[in-house]
């Protein structure tokens, strides 16, 4: 998917594929501007006006939803995938009542009246731990992590199937964000949800997914299930990265450094677009594209350090709008 | 290099203006409240804990940005004098012992603020000099006028007469056996207004004195018309000059005292220019209409460390070098939106570098950055110290970094310090059940170290009402007798347990002091027996039980006391680690399950 913005096209995602089964909980990592948010507004075709995808498929339960009507994607939405935005507990309305407010997407999707909507925001909020007393009171009353909470409710008001959480811990103490994952890891179980978790802290994917998928510029680099690929990382990307958190239960040292910056996603570099940083970079990468191949059973990287990974097809260059 | 000892801020809860003429106990946000701890020469001293711990506002108590309410901040006191310090501070109520904490507080605290009370002598001199002052700024100037042959004709004449007694008044109302105060300096003004009003009179007579031929008649009123009359404009020049000049001079002697006898304003800068502070968001921190030289340069400015701007600029291309910056020349004309999170956070600390200082204070610095650049800022933090020997205050939230990166670390919950040692003793083996707790949830990028997670229930109390006793106990999972149970928290959780298994007989529960509550029984007998057994039952899941102490049917109903609780002071369980908790000072009471 591509973005147009005043200094020129932003290719925000690039080839990016994964599949998930029912009742997974994936994770998307990555630093910020990988892509890994984008990603997610697009599975639910939420993109900015200025975004569009420009091309490939989403199939979500047999139906593809990039080609989609508008009216089927408001159906899907919410009743079936439904999104905890970044930042969420911050965008309740402060001047309408909790209730209401986990009660106003039940009204607009189901059938049902307004009082039977707020009895079901009722056993929402007592599912996510909060007591459903506090149904009549406004987001100020509480504190960060129960605004969390609600707009975990919030998402599964109308039962959805699968659930993106966009940095749901973020920004939350360790003892809070402790609370919440347990509380998403439950839900997933007692209601076989299927969750996309998207973070930059790789330490909380670690012991939350099933698999993982790491986004490096606008493209996933490494794919497979999360104990494979934070055990042992193919891709020097996130070898680096996995290495980048400190351990508490590790060894007291420095993790290691990746060198440089993010590149810009404008004028991504020619080849890989992890060569400029690699430490293991070499003639091959900075001539030509890897694409995501499997690397073992069950997981992929797009690196050619490993001789199975193959060439991706040259696109037509784009010129950056001046 | 630094000793912390006892502090504590307290912020004001501001209150509605009903509420406050309705009076009642000012409320108090208890930040920080008593805390103590030393931060070695060179070493990397952690702050660790949830929001609103207290860790930033230590930090920023260390470096004055926040005025301590209470307690010391000791900068390299010397051994002995520590020594004599330590045992004053145990004498309370002798006042030779005051004296002496007064004087080593006002030679090395950086929180010492003149707040001795006043004595009835020092009241009385500062009186008296200010009489003295006014006297003599009155007949002063007056005398000399008497002198001319005409008095308050010229503007010039008045503005002089303006000027001495402007000097008078300043000059000996702030005289040494005073003690200075900061109102001095305005009521010597608003004298200075009265001096200028009342000073025709004297100057007359004393013109007439000497035999001026042309001073009006011996009246005060015609007098002080005189003066009016022959140079309004001057009259009113001095009534603006007299009161500033006295002003001026009587707060420049008395910062110019305070300078000498203690620490005050001027000192404090010059410890600002050892002690430096690093913020946590270069997003913010940074000014965006400004350069990265203005941006480093300006430390310098402000403390008027350099004029000439050539050592200036030479000492910004060092500060930037050091930082990683290189090379310096391309960066310095930047601004902040032209470079990456990274480049920011190392301007930030060549901004703090500039100066040449010996502690930083660095608050959560690498949090707001991208993890693969997060280790280049640490390795730069690291490099300074081992070139530089910079010591550093390091607070963070993150306990995986504290345990790489400390040397020393402390543990802190709603503004108190539970635990404290070297990483070694407190991250691998923590004593106090919140920071085994704490410990525990960290996430570990290693999947295969998935651990017991031990996560706490609820959440942090509100700083303003702080628990009793030990203030962890409402969340603390091996609380017990003594840890400060109150009645209404056991009430409470024992309202819940009737609610999931209701006891016949026992009815609703009343409040009746912080350490007792009733239950109606009917009849109390065996509504107390039932009561206890159920307490018995449910002790473990449900610990505020354990503060009961007894359960008494009392005239129709129970009466249920409570163990009075004692807040757990630090103790010292191996050398150089010490925790807050009742559990390691009672041996009897078994040790909570040590983490995997």
């Amino acid at each position: 998917m591509e973005f147009d913005t005043t200094t020129g096209t932003v290719h925000a995602v690039e080839g990016a594929s994964f599949t998930m089964g029912e009742g997974e909980a994936m994770g998307l990592a990555g630093e910020s501007g990988c892509g890994k948010t984008t990603a997610a507004l697009a599975l639910m075709r939420l993109l900015p006006s200025n975004g569009k995808i420009v091309g490939g498929s989403i199939r979500f339960r047999g139906r593809d939803l990039v080609r989609a009507s508008e009216i089927t994607m408001r159906r899907v939405r919410w009743k079936e995938i439904s999104i905890i935005f970044q930042g969420a507990m911050n965008s309740l309305n402060p001047v309408q009542r909790i209730g209401r407010q986990i009660a106003e997407p039940i009204v607009l999707h189901d059938d049902i009246d307004r009082d039977e909507a707020l009895k079901r925001a009722g056993d929402l909020l007592q599912l996510v731990g909060i007591s459903r007393e506090r149904i009549n009171d406004y987001p100020h009353e509480f504190s960060g992590g129960m605004r969390q909470r609600v707009m975990i409710a919030m998402a599964l008001a109308c039962n959805p199937r699968l659930v993106i959480a966009d940095e749901p811990v973020t920004a939350l103490d360790v003892m809070i964000q402790a609370q919440i994952l347990e509380l998403l890891e439950r839900l997933k179980r007692e209601l076989g949800l299927s969750m996309i978790l998207i973070s930059h802290d790789l330490s909380v994917l670690a012991e939350t997914t099933d698999k993982v998928a790491i986004m490096y510029a606008g493209k996933i680099v490494e794919e497979g299930s999360t104990m494979d690929v934070f055990t042992d990382p193919k891709h020097p990307y996130s070898q680096g990265l996995v290495t980048a958190f400190p351990d508490i239960r590790g060894l007291r040292e420095l993790p290691a450094a990746i060198p440089g910056d993010v590149p810009s996603l404008i004028s991504p570099p020619e080849g890989c677009v992890f060569h400029p940083r690699c430490r293991l970079a070499f003639d091959r990468c900075t001539r030509a594209e890897p694409g995501l191949d499997s690397v073992g059973p069950g997981r992929r990287a797009a690196c050619f350090l490993y001789p199975q990974v193959t060439e991706v097809p040259k696109r037509p260059v784009q010129m950056a709008k001046p | 290099m630094i000793r912390i000892r006892d502090l504590k801020v307290w912020f004001p809860l501001r209150r509605g203006l009903l509420r406050e003429l309705l009076g009642g106990k000012p409320q108090w946000v208890r930040a920080l409240d008593g805390v103590s701890f030393d931060v070695k020469r060179g070493e990397l001293f952690c702050l660790v804990g949830e929001s609103g711990c207290g860790k930033t506002t230590t930090g920023k108590a260390m470096l004055r940005l926040v005025d301590a309410t209470e307690g010391d901040i000791l900068l390299e006191m010397p051994e002995e004098e520590y020594r004599t310090y330590e045992e004053v501070s145990r004498k309370r109520g002798d006042t030779d012992a005051e004296r002496t904490k007064h004087e080593l507080r006002r030679r090395y605290s950086l929180t010492w603020k003149e707040m001795v009370p006043w004595t009835k002598r020092q009241t009385l001199t500062l009186a008296a000099f200010i009489l003295a002052a006014l006297l003599s700024s009155i007949l002063l100037p007056a005398g000399i006028l008497g002198l001319l042959t005409v008095p308050f004709v010229s503007s010039w004449i008045t503005l002089g007469a303006s000027l001495v007694v402007g000097f008078t008044l300043g000059a000996v109302g702030t005289m040494p056996p005073t003690r200075p105060h900061r109102r001095t300096a305005v009521v010597l003004a608003a004298l200075g207004v009265a001096a200028m009003l009342v000073l025709p009179i004297p100057a007359y007579f004393f013109y007439r004195a000497r035999g001026g031929a042309d001073a009006p008649a011996a009246d005060p009123g015609n007098y002080l018309a005189t003066a009016w009359n022959n140079d309004l404009f001057g009259m009113l020049l001095a009534i603006v000059f007299a009161p500033s000049v006295a002003g001026g001079v009587a707060r420049t002697a008395i910062s110019a005292r305070q300078q000498a006898e203690g620490l005050a304003g001027i000192r404090m800068r010059n410890l600002r220019r050892r002690l430096q502070l690093i913020f946590q968001d270069p997003y913010e921190s940074l000014n965006p209409k400004q350069s990265v030289y203005e941006i480093v340069c300006e430390p310098l400015q402000v403390n008027r460390v350099v004029t000439n701007p050539e050592e200036m600029s030479n000492l910004v291309v060092s500060a930037l070098k050091d930082a990683g910056l290189r090379p310096p020349e391309e960066f310095m004309f930047r601004f902040p939106h032209e470079l990456s999170g990274g480049q920011r956070q190392r301007v930030s600390i060549a901004a703090a570098l500039v100066l040449q200082p010996d502690f930083i204070v660095a608050d959560e610095p690498v949090s707001m950055l991208d993890v693969s650049i997060r280790t280049e800022i640490l390795q730069l933090m690291m490099d300074l110290r081992r070139t530089r020997g910079i010591t550093y205050l390091f607070i963070t939230h993150d306990l995986g970094l504290a345990w790489v990166l400390a040397d020393r670390i402390a543990v802190m919950y709603l503004g108190k310090i539970v635990e404290i040692g070297t990483v070694e003793q407190v991250i691998a083996t923590p004593k106090h059940p919140y920071t085994q707790a704490l410990i525990s949830v960290v996430p570990s990028p290693d999947p295969r170290h998935r651990s017991q997670r031990m996560i706490l229930k609820g959440e942090r109390p509100d700083p303003v009402n702080i628990p009793t006793g030990c203030r962890f106990h409402p969340r603390c999972p091996v609380a017990f007798e003594k840890c400060g149970w109150e009645a209404h928290e056991v009430a409470e959780e024992l309202q819940d347990a009737l609610a999931a298994s209701p006891l016949a007989g026992v009815g609703p529960l009343r409040v009746v002091d912080p350490l007792t509550f009733v239950a109606a029984g009917n009849p109390a007998d065996s509504a107390a027996v039932a009561l206890r057994d159920l307490v018995a039952r449910l002790r473990e899941q449900r610990r505020a039980f354990f503060g009961i102490a007894s359960i008494e049917p009392e005239g129709g109903r129970v009466l249920v006391r409570l163990h009075a609780g004692v807040e757990p002071p630090l103790i010292e369980v191996q050398p150089g680690n010490a925790v807050a908790c009742h559990l390691v000072a009672t041996p009897k009471v078994p040790e909570p399950a040590v983490m995997a």
